[in-house]
């Protein structure tokens, strides 16, 4: 995860490399260590330095790396042209490797061939069994081509490995709701939880799907999730809020005929201030939309 | 017994200083040389399995409060199920992992370089220092030391009643063999500062031991009672709006 340290730098750089500013160099090597994805940017400023046949020689071994970072920005830039040339590049210099042999597969997939992909992919992963990257291509792949039972084949088979892969837990908890297949996805994010507790994001989409599956237990249990996020958040989630004001009303729909004490009578007023909070917020941002939301909640409340 | 001895400051051209050089470039010598000698690893596949279902068990004991009690127990009957459970090791299937090392050459070939790359340079080093820089008094530590030090950090000089302060260039080496750190990663980069401190650790940590992993896993997760934490959230949730809506 980036830290909001790293995220500073990283707009200060950006916004500096954008303007004309030098410091590109050190730009790209921020976007390569933490992983973002910032390809416009990347494609522009790195291709200008390896144009520029002076500042390449300056950049020493390192002007490889550069190579490999311009063609996987290319790629996502869909500039096949570029790409093709930085691969072409590579492989004059490191023939037979498997790095320069993914960057080919992934433009082969980029150009849109989903057989040969699917060799090229298969072949390196003769070579190297266990490589996540290539692992996460073909879903990648799959989902791409509109096949999204063959992704989740791929990412649970994937899953059975490497189960500690949060990143995969959420693509796959993703493709589940795509697909209206909602107790796997709850499972999905159950996990998620389970790995890092203390975020919202994860609470409020276990809370999601357990609302639209739906039954009183369900619904008592999305509240509490409800307003977990409200507490890590501090209150700022208006998703959350209205999940809350939601799950109120569905819960004293469905509990209309049975006993007082089924219900969780634990955070009584939890609803009413959440609607106030609601109000309080749509009062401060959006003012013009607050008639709506205020006959939004009564008829809530009345139902 | 505080008498200032004046040190020679040829002392410090020719003995403090050469030390020190020639101990960070045996240091960068030694980066380069493990560089060369590394063999790529190929992890297998249960191996890394295995490693991945630890993690995975360990997030599940760390967050179990935080998900309802039948996801909770279906996740542990998963781990710890007697027949076909992931953390179940059967009595006698558990890998040995010393015969397995003796076992794969590779990995008994990997572990004799790593000790050999840091014990030669070592050896030599000390050697060296021993013949030539011994029998004077090499430099003063600033801060008093009682006498226990003096069999340590006077070992060349004969003298007892030399303050413990002054101490040989004996000394000099082990301050340098500790401290070199700092400016290796200044040097060789940052990811690359390990020196011999850590090496030495490094030289204890035998194979990964996973049945052993895998079974105390599996102890910690039948141990778990499970506490479900979200109705406490409500009440939280409801502070927070309060505070908020005030």
């Amino acid at each position: 995860m980036v830290t909001k340290t790293e995220e500073r730098e990283l707009n200060q750089l950006e916004n500096q490399v954008e303007n004309g500013g030098g410091g590109v160099w050190e730009y790209l090597y921020l976007v390569r260590k933490l992983k973002v994805r910032r390809s416009e940017i990347v494609l522009k400023h790195g291709l200008s330095i390896l144009n520029d046949s002076g500042k390449r020689s300056a950049l020493g071994p390192d002007e490889w790396i550069l190579y490999e970072q311009v063609a996987m920005a290319a790629m996502d830039c869909q500039s096949l042209a570029v790409a093709q040339n930085c691969i072409k590049v590579l492989q004059k210099k490191f023939p037979e490797s498997k790095r320069v042999g993914k960057l080919e597969a992934l433009l082969i997939e980029a150009k849109g061939m989903w057989e040969e992909a699917e060799k090229a992919y298969s072949i390196l992963l003769e070579d190297n069994p266990l490589d996540q990257v290539i692992h996460k291509r073909k879903v990648a792949m799959a989902k791409a081509q509109g096949k999204p039972s063959l992704a989740i084949e791929h990412l649970n088979k994937y899953l059975e490995v490497f189960m500690a892969d949060h990143d995969a837990w959420r693509e796959l908890a993703e493709i589940y709701v795509s697909l209206q297949m909602y107790k796997q996805a709850a499972f999905c994010y159950e996990e998620l939880i389970l790995s890092q507790p203390t975020l919202p994001l994860y609470h409020l989409a276990y809370a999601d799907v357990l609302y639209t599956i739906g039954g009183l237990e369900n619904l008592i249990a999305a509240r509490k999730y409800y307003a977990a996020t409200i507490d890590l958040t501090g209150g700022k989630c208006t998703r959350a809020l209205l999940g809350i004001c939601l799950c109120g009303s569905a819960i004293s729909q469905l509990s209309r005929g049975r006993n007082k004490e089924d219900k969780d009578m634990a955070a009584q007023e939890l609803e009413s201030l959440a609607a106030t909070a609601l109000e309080k917020e749509y009062k401060q941002k959006s003012p013009a939309k607050l008639n709506l939301l205020s006959s939004a909640l009564r008829s809530l409340k009345l139902s | 017994m505080a008498e200032d001895l004046v040190l020679d400051t040829a002392i410090r051209d020719w003995v403090l200083i050469p030390l020190s050089v020639v101990m960070v470039l045996i240091g960068i010598l030694r980066y380069f040389v493990s560089k060369l000698m590394r063999s790529s690893p190929s992890p297998d596949a249960k191996i890394v399995k295995e490693g991945q279902v630890i993690i995975r068990a360990r997030n599940l004991k760390a967050g179990a409060n935080f998900i309802p009690l039948r996801s909770f127990r279906t996740r542990r009957l998963y781990f710890s199920n007697e027949e076909n459970g992931l953390l179940h090791v059967p009595k006698g299937q558990g890998t040995n992992p010393q015969a397995q090392m003796f076992s794969d050459p590779n990995m008994a070939m990997d572990m004799m370089k790593k000790n050999l790359s840091m014990i030669i340079p070592q050896t030599l080093t000390f050697a060296w220092v021993n013949f030539f820089f011994s029998g004077f008094v090499a430099a003063k530590i600033p801060f008093p030391l009682t006498q226990r030090f003096r069999s340590m950090l006077q070992n060349g000089i004969d003298l007892s009643t030399v303050d413990v302060s002054y101490v040989s260039s004996r000394s000099w080496y082990f301050l340098n063999l500790f401290g070199l750190r700092g400016l290796f990663s200044l040097i060789l980069g940052d990811e690359n500062a390990i020196d011999d401190t850590q090496r030495m650790m490094q030289m204890g940590g035998f194979g990964f031991d996973a049945s052993k992993s895998l079974g105390a896993e599996k102890d910690g997760l039948d141990i778990i009672q499970h506490d479900w934490a979200l109705p406490r959230f409500e009440q939280r949730a409801e502070s927070v709006l309060r505070k908020l809506v005030k």
